[in-house]
C-alpha cells in the first residue's frame, strides 16, 4: 500500500496514519461505534456491513496530526475467509466488539482471537470492547469481571461502551485514543521505519511516553 | 385480495394476479403514476420519491403498449417483456413490475402458495442471523411507513428469506440476500416474491446461487471479472485502480445486492432490477465496470491509496444516469463475453494468489517473532545480482561496494552535502 511511500517523503507534511480493524460478530456494534467515533454521533439506521466499509477521521496528538482509518468488518463468518482477509494486511491495530448483552458474541472472542494470531497481529496493539452497555438489564449483562478476565488473558484493555449514549462519547473517544497513543509511542518502530529506507532519510520522531490515563488498563 | 386498504394488518397485501388498479385517491401532485408500493402503504403518505411532474412523450408511450400487453399477458411472448424491461426507463412503475418481474423469470399461478408463519420457521439455524440483518434494513422501507407496516413486512421478509433457504438446504444466506429479497417483496408481495427469489437463487443460471455457497469465493471469483472488463475498455484507468490496490471489495455490496443496498433511490434500484431480471447472470459485474468508467475522472484525481480509493468508489452518487450506464453495460458484455475474459482473470488470480503467498511468508516471519516486514536490503540487493557473486563471502562484498561507494562520493560529493 501507498501509505508508506507518501510518509518517506522527507519535508514533506504528510499526517501519519494508523490503520484498526474493527472485528466481531454481527451486530456487535461495529459500524456504529466507528461511526460514533469517526462523526460524533449514533447511526440511526444502521444497515449490516456487506464486505468491509471504511471510516477515518484526523485526531491531534502531541500537535500532530494524525490519520486514523478504520477498517469496519462484515461481522458473518463467510466474509471472513478470503474476503476480509485481504485488510488484515498492513493494519496497525485491533479492535474486538462484543454485545455486553449476548453472551455468544462474547465467546467468539476466542475464534476471533485465532483469527488475528494467523494474521500475525497479536503483537499489534489491541483492545476489547463490550458495546451496548445501555441494553437489557443488569442481570442479563455480561459481568465486567468476567469480561476483564479474558481481557487479562489475552493482554488487552477492556472498555464497556454504548455508541448509542451521547453520556458515552468520551468512552468511545478513549478506545480508539488509546490504540493511536499507543501505536505513537511505538511508531519508530512501526510506521515511520520504511522499508528499505537508507540512513540520511530516516525521521527520527522522539519516543514519546505513553500518556496516562486513568480510566484504562494498558497492560499489554 | 384486490383491492388497496390501508388495513396495516392485512396479511397478504398484493399478489401476482391481484387487481393493481389504479389507486383510489391520487395525490394532487403527482400528475402521472408511479405510486411505489402503492399496495402496501397509504396511499396518500407513502412513496419514495415524487417523480418527474411531466412525462416524457416516450414514456408515455411506452406505458400505453405495456398496458396493451398487459391486457393479455398470455399471448404475450417473454422476449416482449424484456424488451420492455431492458429498454430506456425499464417497466416505469411499480404497477407494472408487479405483474412482469414474474413472468421476466417464469414463474406460474400454481407457483404462487401461502407462505407459512414466521413461528414455523423460528428454529431454523440461519434465523438469528436473518432476523438480525431484517431489524437493520430499515432503510429500504419507504420513508413515513407506519410501524406496524413495516414490522408486519420485515416479518414477510424474514418467512421469505427462510423459506429458501429451507427448500433449498445447501443455499446459504449471506447478508445482503435481505437487500434483494426485500427489493421483490416491496415490488410483489409475499406470495409472488417466494417463487421469484427461489428463481434467482436456484438453478445452473440462477444469478444469486454463486453467492449462496458454502465459501464466498465463487462470488470473488465472478467480481474479478470486472477489472478486466474495464481494463479493456480503458487501460490507464485499471492501471490507476491496480496500483491503488484496491481490489474489487467496493463493488461487492452493489454485486450481492444488485445495487439495493447501496442506492439511496428506489427507483435507481427497480430500475436496475427490470434489467438484471432478464440479463445474464454475470451482468451486474459489467454495470460496476460502467459505473467505475463512468467516474473514471474522480478516480484520476484520487490518491492512489487502497483506502481512499476504496471511499470513493464505494459510495455511489445519488445522481449516477443509469439509463446511460446500462447502455454502456450491455455494449461492454457484448464486446466482452465472459468467455474471452477468462484467461485474463485466470492470470488475475495467479497473480492475486502470488502475492498472497508473499504476504503469507511475511505473516510467519511476524508471527516467529522477527520484526522484519519485508526481505532485508542486502538481501533484496542478491536478487539483482549474478548468481556466482551472490556465493561472494560478505567480507568481500562489503569491501567493494565501500570501495564503489567512495568512488561514487568522490565524482559526486555534492550529493552528500
Amino acid at each position: 500500500m501507498s501509505t508508506s511511500a507518501n510518509e518517506s517523503v522527507p519535508g514533506l507534511k504528510q499526517k501519519k496514519v494508523f490503520k484498526i480493524i474493527v472485528l466481531g460478530d454481527s451486530g456487535v456494534g461495529k459500524t456504529c461505534l466507528t461511526f460514533r467515533f469517526c462523526e460524533g454521533q449514533f447511526l440511526d439506521k444502521s444497515e449490516a456491513t456487506i464486505g468491509v466499509d471504511f471510516r477515518e477521521r484526523t485526531i491531534k496528538i502531541r500537535n500532530e496530526d494524525i490519520k486514523l482509518q478504520l477498517w469496519d468488518t462484515a461481522g458473518q463468518e463467510r466474509f471472513r475467509k478470503s474476503m476480509v482477509q485481504h485488510y488484515y494486511r498492513n493494519v496497525h491495530a485491533v479492535v474486538i466488539v462484543y454485545d455486553i448483552t449476548k453472551p455468544e458474541t462474547f465467546h467468539s472472542i476466542a475464534s476471533w482471537m485465532q483469527e488475528i494470531e494467523s494474521h500475525g497481529l497479536m503483537g499489534a496493539p489491541r483492545v476489547l470492547v463490550g458495546n451496548k452497555c445501555d441494553c437489557g438489564t443488569p442481570e442479563s449483562r455480561l459481568a465486567t469481571t468476567y469480561a476483564q478476565r479474558l481481557a487479562d488473558k489475552y493482554g488487552m484493555p477492556l472498555f464497556e461502551t454504548s455508541a448509542l449514549l451521547d453520556s458515552e462519547c468520551d468512552n468511545v473517544e478513549s478506545i480508539f485514543m488509546t490504540l493511536a497513543h499507543k501505536l505513537y509511542s511505538k511508531q519508530p518502530l512501526r510506521v515511520i521505519s520504511v522499508e528499505g529506507e537508507l540512513g540520511p532519510r530516516r525521521v527520527t520522531l522522539s519516543r514519546q511516553k505513553r500518556p496516562l490515563r486513568n480510566d484504562t488498563c494498558l497492560c499489554s | 385480495m384486490d383491492s388497496y386498504d390501508s388495513d396495516p394488518d392485512s396479511g397478504d397485501k398484493c399478489n401476482l394476479n391481484g387487481d393493481c388498479s389504479p389507486l383510489p385517491d391520487k395525490l394532487p401532485n403527482d400528475l402521472n403514476h408511479t405510486k411505489n408500493i402503492d399496495d402496501i402503504a397509504t396511499p396518500s403518505e407513502l412513496n419514495f420519491d415524487q417523480e418527474f411532474a411531466f412525462e416524457d412523450p416516450e414514456i408515455t408511450e411506452k406505458k400505453k403498449e405495456i398496458e396493451a400487453c398487459l391486457e393479455n399477458p398470455d399471448v404475450i411472448n417473454v422476449d416482449q417483456w424484456e424488451t420492455f424491461a431492458k429498454t430506456k426507463a425499464g417497466l416505469i412503475s411499480d404497477e407494472y413490475r408487479r405483474k412482469i418481474w414474474p413472468l421476466l423469470v417464469g414463474v406460474t399461478q400454481d407457483e404462487l402458495t401461502e407462505p407459512p408463519s414466521l413461528d414455523e420457521l423460528s428454529t431454523h439455524p440461519e434465523y438469528n442471523q436473518v432476523v438480525l440483518d431484517v431489524n437493520r434494513s430499515l432503510k429500504r422501507f419507504p420513508p413515513g411507513i407506519p410501524y406496524e407496516q413495516r414490522v408486519a413486512l420485515q416479518d414477510q421478509l424474514t418467512v421469505l428469506i427462510l423459506r429458501v433457504i429451507i427448500k433449498h438446504p445447501h443455499l446459504k444466506y449471506y447478508q445482503g440476500y435481505h437487500d434483494v429479497a426485500i427489493t421483490l417483496l416491496l415490488v410483489c408481495g409475499d406470495r409472488a416474491s417466494f417463487p421469484l427469489l427461489c428463481r434467482l437463487s436456484y438453478g445452473p443460471k440462477a444469478p444469486l446461487a454463486p453467492f449462496m455457497q458454502l465459501t464466498m469465493q465463487p462470488t470473488q471469483h465472478l467480481l474479478n471479472y470486472m477489472l478486466p472488463v474495464i481494463r479493456r475498455a480503458d487501460d490507464r484507468l485499471a492501471e490507476c485502480l491496480d496500483k491503488s490496490g484496491v481490489g474489487t471489495m467496493f463493488a461487492l455490496p452493489w454485486y450481492l445486492t444488485w445495487f439495493g443496498h447501496s442506492l439511496n433511490r428506489y427507483s435507481d434500484v427497480v430500475r436496475l432490477y427490470d434489467y438484471f431480471l432478464c440479463a445474464p447472470p454475470l451482468f451486474p459485474v459489467y454495470v460496476t465496470a460502467a459505473i467505475v468508467l463512468h467516474r473514471a475522472p474522480q478516480v484520476f484525481s484520487c490518491d492512489a491509496d487502497m483506502a481512499m480509493m476504496h471511499c470513493l468508489l464505494s459510495r455511489l452518487p445519488d445522481d449516477l444516469p443509469f439509463e446511460d450506464i446500462l447502455v454502456v453495460a450491455q455494449k461492454l458484455y457484448e464486446k466482452n463475453d465472459p468467455t474471452d475474459l477468462e484467461s485474463e482473470v485466470a492470470a488475475l488470480e495467479r497473480r492475486e494468489e502470488e502475492q498472497r503467498k508473499v504476504e503469507d511468508e511475511r505473516m510467519r516471519r511476524r508471527r516467529a517473532g522477527r520484526v522484519v516486514p519485508s526481505p532485508s536490503l542486502p538481501y533484496r540487493l542478491a536478487r539483482y545480482l549474478p548468481a556466482p557473486l551472490r556465493r561472494t563471502p560478505r567480507r568481500t562484498l562489503l569491501a567493494l561496494t565501500a570501495a564503489i561507494l567512495a568512488v561514487y562520493v568522490y565524482y559526486k560529493p555534492e550529493l552528500f552535502r
